[in-house]
Parts: C-alpha cells; sequence; structure tokens
C-alpha cells in the first residue's frame, strides 16, 4: 500500500510540474520582454535553457 | 530557539553562501552588475520563502502520516521545479512590470541548490512553521546580502587596474575568499 501512495505523490508532483511548464510555456510574454536576456556571465552550466551553450563556451574560453 | 538568533545565525555567521558555499553559481554569475544582483536577490527572496514553506507542508501533512520521509528529495525538487514556473506564469499574466525586472531570472532559480538546500534543512534541523518561515527569509536575505557586497565589488573591480591574468573570474573568488573570512567574524554574534 505504501509503495503505491508513494508513486502517487510521485507521479503527481511530476504531472503538476510538466502541466505547469506547459502552461507557462503557452501563456505570452508581456509586451517589452520579448527579447530580454540575461546579465549572467561565469556560470558553467551547458543546460541553461537562457544562454546558448556556444555562448557560455566563448565567456569560459 | 529565539527566532532573532536563528535569524541573525542565518543571515549573517552560517550565510548559505560564505559559509555553507551553496549557491555558487549566481553567486558567480549574476554578480558583475548592481542592478541584476538586487533583481536576482529579490526573487531568490521570493523562491526560497514559498517553496520552504509549501515544501515544509507537504512533507508534514502527506510525506509523514504516510511514512513515507524517505521521497522528500524527489518531492522537494519537483516541487520547488513546479513552484517556479507557477510563479512565473503568475507573474508574466498579471505584472508585466515585474516580469521586466524579476521573470529573467526566475528559470535561473530552478537550478539554485540554495533553494532545495533551505528545503531541507528545515526538515533536518525540526523547525515548526514559523521558524521554518523565519530561517528562509534569513537565508534568502543573507543570499541577496552577499550577492549586493559583491556586486558592488565587482564593479569597482571592473573599473580597477587588475592584472590581465587576474581579470574576471580570478579576482572575484580572491574577493570572494576575503568576504568569507570577514564573514567569519561574525561567529561570536550570538
Amino acid at each position: 500500500m505504501k509503495i503505491l501512495f508513494a508513486i502517487l505523490i510521485a507521479g503527481s508532483l511530476l504531472g503538476l510540474n510538466v502541466w505547469l511548464y506547459k502552461a507557462n510555456k503557452n501563456t505570452p510574454v508581456p509586451e517589452g520582454c520579448e527579447n530580454l536576456k540575461p546579465d549572467c556571465h561565469g556560470c558553467g552550466i551547458t543546460d541553461c535553457s537562457l544562454r546558448r551553450t556556444e555562448e557560455i563556451r566563448e565567456d569560459t574560453k | 530557539m529565539n527566532l532573532l538568533t536563528l535569524f541573525l545565525s542565518a543571515l549573517l555567521i552560517n550565510n548559505v553562501i560564505l559559509s555553507k558555499f551553496i549557491g555558487m553559481c549566481p553567486f558567480m554569475g549574476v554578480s558583475t552588475k548592481l542592478s541584476s544582483a538586487i533583481g536576482m536577490g529579490v526573487a531568490v527572496i521570493f523562491v526560497i520563502f514559498g517553496a520552504s514553506v509549501l515544501s515544509w507542508a507537504l512533507y508534514y501533512y502527506a510525506l509523514v502520516p504516510l511514512g513515507l520521509e524517505y521521497m522528500k528529495l524527489i518531492c522537494f525538487i519537483l516541487l520547488i521545479a513546479a513552484f517556479v514556473q507557477f510563479v512565473e506564469m503568475f507573474i508574466k499574466k498579471n505584472s508585466p512590470a515585474l516580469y521586466k525586472s524579476l521573470g529573467i531570472y526566475l528559470p535561473l532559480i530552478t537550478t539554485n541548490c540554495a533553494v532545495l538546500y533551505v528545503a531541507l534543512d528545515n526538515i533536518t534541523q525540526k523547525y515548526n512553521l514559523i521558524e521554518t518561515m523565519v530561517n528562509s527569509i534569513a537565508v534568502s536575505a543573507g543570499f541577496m546580502l552577499v550577492l549586493v557586497i559583491f556586486a558592488t565589488i565587482r564593479e569597482r573591480l571592473a573599473a580597477s587596474d587588475v592584472p590581465e591574468a587576474w581579470k574576471g573570474n580570478p579576482i572575484a573568488f580572491v574577493v570572494a575568499a576575503i568576504m568569507a573570512i570577514a564573514f567569519s567574524a561574525f561567529a561570536g554574534l550570538v
């Protein structure tokens, strides 16, 4: 029974995450905010959704 | 525990960046400009506070009664990611001005380990709801404090005559080390 609850809780959180991710993607960005770019340098996370890997490589050269 | 002691301890003595070395990525990445540091700091305070309260409630009202305490790590990760998505969507819809100043930093916070650290620490230390709220505000305010101080120093460093080999991240790490030593002096405060 415990394992069922565990799967249910993890599954619902995962489902909530996927649903919110899709809803967030489909929400239009407010006017004037279409080309916002973070002013960040020095972070080496290569799967960042905001900065392309090429930009990061350029920064870290 | 006295709430003021808890607040000062989390803010200065056990500072999340300079004492625990957590959240180093935004500390180095978003500290080149003061305006960015303030935006990131405010967004972190909001997300850490919300995520901590939600994860505390999830743990004590769902995981503990069902005997599923071992699932706290995976549940908190999913909860934090979902919360950040929700906050970003809410700000997009209801406050374009706020989105302009904070929105860009919200996706970065999903990968900020300080958020997960606070959520897990509240459980490990067995804090009640009030202590959880005070601790999460203090930790995130400590994060913002150090980020803002570091950004002002880096802005001045950018205009200083730094040797070529030390420019950029190397001198920033030296400054961070000196700041960590300076903050260790707060150890005797409480």
